[in-house]
């Protein structure tokens, strides 16, 4: 049967299977071989220092580091895609899941590709969050930066009947009785949903480590807690929640972004600016790739997304998923990077999850 | 328009001659799918994302759903004739399947295993279609401290899953929680259990336990008794007797609804649908103790519990737009993509999508019966490899599923250990049913009850104060004390008729 599955496959623009063969051969950190060197840019010879001269050669292997389904799986899958219908590279991106560990198992196999042009691999803000929490040898300033492509905020929503109307009343709630408000979250403490309402409580002037949080292992089961009304508050990806949102089950009551996002208008929702709290978080999405990576791959893949940010095909998909387009290319990636890590780790110091 | 009609219209869908083929497709990859060990439904959904991306959603998801019951639909073989577990949901199917396949009566555990999963699905898709909208709220009233409570009360299966000896089987059981403990703490981050390496910190998985004390711990077991063939039984007959059907009836229907409310509730799904199954019929039985060693129903009732609660899992999924397990959640992904956004909306916005999915599922449930019969003899042929060979087939097959699951070679060592405890367990006689049990319910039992203690600020009455979870520890003090009573009773009679003599 498994023939059968290939041939339907004929059109995709992955082969998973012998990608995952490659993987064993390559073992685990001496992966520099000689199809690999091909695609290491020395080749650029005659002093000729035009970058747009650099093309990948061989088939660019694309990791998930997470199991299929999640939001780095959706943004591989979905470029890869993109990246095949519109001719964009000379090669296909084959995508690839490598889980385990919240991603620190594949970034370990990127890094074994040190000075390579590829692997790439989908970033968020867990390759800060995790290696601050020290789950993980690798931190994001091991990688090169290729692109940010996307983001996403984070929602606060509440039932629609709840007492609460704003965010304000929220953390008044919290600031005068900590354990009367649970805040349900997709993420562990001290990942993603934790440090974004924590940040903003911070913000607010209550104490961080006040807040009960209670993690659930996603966005979908913490909102189905807050339908049976298990918990009181739940902060989610805006993604996450647009079924419940635009169904009124569930009522926004702030969101993280800068400027108003008018479908969260329409349900009732305000940022946390508009509340008079200064407050943002972005949950960005990006493209990053092995230590060291050569600077003639860099700029044709940062020029490559940027392109493939502009073509109908992805603004197609992007629409479908709830993304925002969000391109910082690969320098002001970095930069924004840094300024997260100093950003996440002020906000795990205050709850007390890092020393 | 009322459920009939909805039906009519969803069969317009999947009558579509594109959406039979697609629906045919789905069931015999997923079939396939199933019978491989580690190579689960979740990654094969996840390959077929971009093959969907041009069709029409409803067409999509039929495919789609396809491949995830024809999974379940599948997996039953390995467990049955290699007690190698295809699917986490077919584990509890090889407590009898393998030793009716031992007794030459492969076929027999085959047919039935077939006709079961048949019903389950079925009964599955009637649920589906009549009260999906209602269940809907059912799945959202179950919140940490209920679903503690609900895990309570399927631990205590161990007492009727311990066979001889009960302080073995529990045991087993608070080694088999140990193990599902080890990873990373949800609720503060910490590493727990993993001496230090990465490969242990998203912990240990069901499947990896599974082939290594089931398949692996029999395969240790046959190597050591170098004399005693591994009886080239026959395949036996398909035909059930009338008896038989007369006896597998009523098993089959209560864990086809068992199933379908288990698969209903976020995150429990078509593996502790399968053991809930199970240990109710084991419990009910006259002849529960012969449970283990060869019973048809012991079959029957995990399968038709499995297929059901796969059924079940939509529920979540498209009437409240959250995924309830890993691969409601690529389900969730590829909708989105198409740019369908599964919750309450759905029902209005694209009724051809939710009501052709659910008519697809009466078709794909014939078509999985009607392919699946004539294919026993065939696969069973496999009992005929010689035993040199067999062996070391099962070997090669567990190592590929392990390494299929995440492709890390760390999970091949680990799967080794877990077949040289399934060994010592087989040969010191410790049950290998109490532990595969904790496995799966100590961790998410662990999880519930901190984080129940968390919204109530460490109040522990929050467990009795809710009427489901109140019911369900009442439910599982009484499922403790009934047989301890028993034993008593008749461990007291016992002592008498000897005093009198």
């Amino acid at each position: 049967m498994s023939v059968a599955l290939l041939a339907a496959c004929g059109d995709a623009p992955e082969h998973p299977d012998e990608e995952n063969n490659n993987e064993a051969e390559a073992g685990d950190n001496n992966g520099n071989e000689t199809d690999n060197a091909n695609n290491n840019a020395d080749s650029n010879d005659g002093g000729n220092d035009t970058a747009s001269d650099w093309e990948p050669e061989n088939d660019v292997e694309y990791i998930a580091p997470a199991d299929a389904g999640g939001g780095w799986d959706t943004l591989i899958r979905t470029t890869a895609q993109v990246i095949q219908e519109e001719d964009l590279a000379p090669v296909n991106f084959a995508p690839q899941n490598i889980p385990g560990s919240g991603g620190a198992i594949g970034w370990a196999e990127v890094a074994g590709h040190e000075g390579e042009a590829q692997p790439l691999f989908a970033a968020s803000p867990p390759i800060i969050l995790v290696p601050l929490t020290e789950t993980s040898q690798y931190d994001h300033t091991d990688f090169t930066p290729v692109a940010n492509l996307i983001t996403d905020y984070s929602i606060v929503l509440v039932q629609p009947d709840s007492e609460f109307e704003s965010i304000v009343e929220v953390f008044e709630a919290i600031e005068e009785d900590p354990q009367s408000v649970s805040v349900g979250g997709g993420s562990a403490a001290g990942s993603m949903d934790h440090i974004s309402f924590a940040g903003a409580a911070a913000e607010f002037g209550i104490n961080a480590a006040d807040v009960n949080y209670v993690p659930f292992a996603g966005g979908g089961e913490a909102m189905t807690n807050l339908l049976g009304g298990h918990v009181d508050v739940v902060i989610t990806g805006v993604g996450e929640s647009t079924g419940q949102v635009e169904s009124g089950e569930l009522r926004p009551i702030a969101y993280s972004s800068e400027e108003p996002v008018e479908a969260l208008q329409e349900a009732g929702g305000e940022t946390f600016i508009e509340q008079g709290i200064d407050y943002t978080f972005d949950i960005w999405r990006g493209i990053m790739g092995p230590p060291d990576m050569p600077q003639e791959a860099v700029d044709y893949y940062e020029n490559m997304y940027a392109e493939m940010l502009e073509t109908d095909t992805w603004d197609e998909h992007r629409e479908n998923l709830g993304w925002i387009n969000n391109y910082q290319d690969s320098e002001e990636f970095g930069d924004f990077l840094d300024e997260q890590f100093d950003l996440f780790e002020d906000v795990l110091t205050e709850i007390g999850l890092v020393e | 328009m009322n459920a009939f009609e909805n039906l009519l219209y969803g069969f317009e869908v999947a009558l579509q001659p594109e959406a039979l083929m697609f629906v045919l497709i789905g069931v015999v990859a997923g079939t396939v799918i199933g019978m491989l060990p580690g190579l689960g439904p979740i990654s094969a959904l996840a390959l077929m994302i971009p093959i969907t991306y041009g069709m029409d959603p409803a067409i999509g998801i039929i495919l789609m759903a396809g491949v995830y019951y024809g999974a379940i639909f599948g997996g039953s073989t390995s467990s049955i004739l290699l007690n190698a577990p295809g699917v986490a949901g077919t584990v509890a199917t090889s407590f009898d399947g393998y030793p009716l396949s031992k007794q030459g009566k492969a076929g027999k555990a085959l047919a039935i295993a077939a006709y079961a999963s048949f019903i389950g699905g079925t009964v599955s898709v009637i649920g589906l279609m009549f009260i999906a909208p209602l269940l809907g709220r059912v799945a959202v009233s179950f919140g940490p401290a209920e679903y503690f409570a609900l895990m309570v009360f399927g631990l205590t299966a161990v007492v009727s899953l311990s066979e001889k000896s009960l302080i073995k089987g529990l045991i087993a059981a608070v080694f088999g929680v140990m193990v599902s403990l080890i990873g990373m703490d949800l609720q503060t981050g910490t590493a727990r259990y993993t001496f230090g390496t990465i490969n242990l910190l998203d912990g240990v998985d069901f499947l990896i336990v599974a082939l290594g004390v089931f398949a692996l711990g029999e395969v240790f077991v046959l190597l050591k008794k170098k004399t005693g063939s591994l009886k080239q039984n026959a395949l036996g007959s398909l035909k059930l007797s009338k008896k038989e059907i007369k006896e597998i009836a009523p098993p089959v229907g209560r864990s086809s609804v068992l199933g379908f409310f288990t698969g209903v509730l976020p995150g429990a799904g078509a593996t502790i649908g399968s053991f809930l199954g199970y240990t109710m019929e084991k419990n009910i039985a006259k002849d529960g103790d012969t449970f283990g060693k060869g019973n048809i129903k012991g079959v029957a009732a995990p399968e038709a519990a499995n297929n059901a609660a796969s059924g079940g899992s939509f529920v979540p999924l498209l009437t409240l737009g959250v995924p309830g397990s890993g691969t409601t959640a690529v389900l969730l992904g590829a909708l989105l993509v198409m740019g369908i956004t599964p919750g309450p909306l759905m029902l209005e916005d694209r009724p051809d999508v939710f009501w052709g999915v659910i008519a697809s599922m009466y078709i794909g449930n014939i078509f999985l019966l009607i392919l699946n019969l004539p294919l026993i003899p065939l696969i069973s042929k496999i009992l005929n490899v010689p035993r040199a060979m067999l062996l070391s087939l099962i070997i090669v097959f567990c190592m590929i599923g392990v390494y299929g699951l995440s492709f890390n070679t760390f999970d091949l060592m680990l799967v080794l250990i877990f077949g040289l405890i399934g060994f010592g367990m087989r040969m010191y006689e410790f049950p290998a049913a109490p532990l595969i049990l904790a496995m799966i319910l100590g961790a998410i039992m662990e999880e519930n009850m901190r984080r129940a203690l968390q919204i109530s600020s460490g109040d522990w009455t929050i467990f009795l104060s809710k009427p489901i979870s109140l019911t369900l520890l009442i439910l599982a003090v009484v499922a403790l004390v009934i047989p301890l009573t028993i034993r008593f009773i008749k461990f007291i009679k016992r002592r008498r008729g000897l005093k009198r003599r």
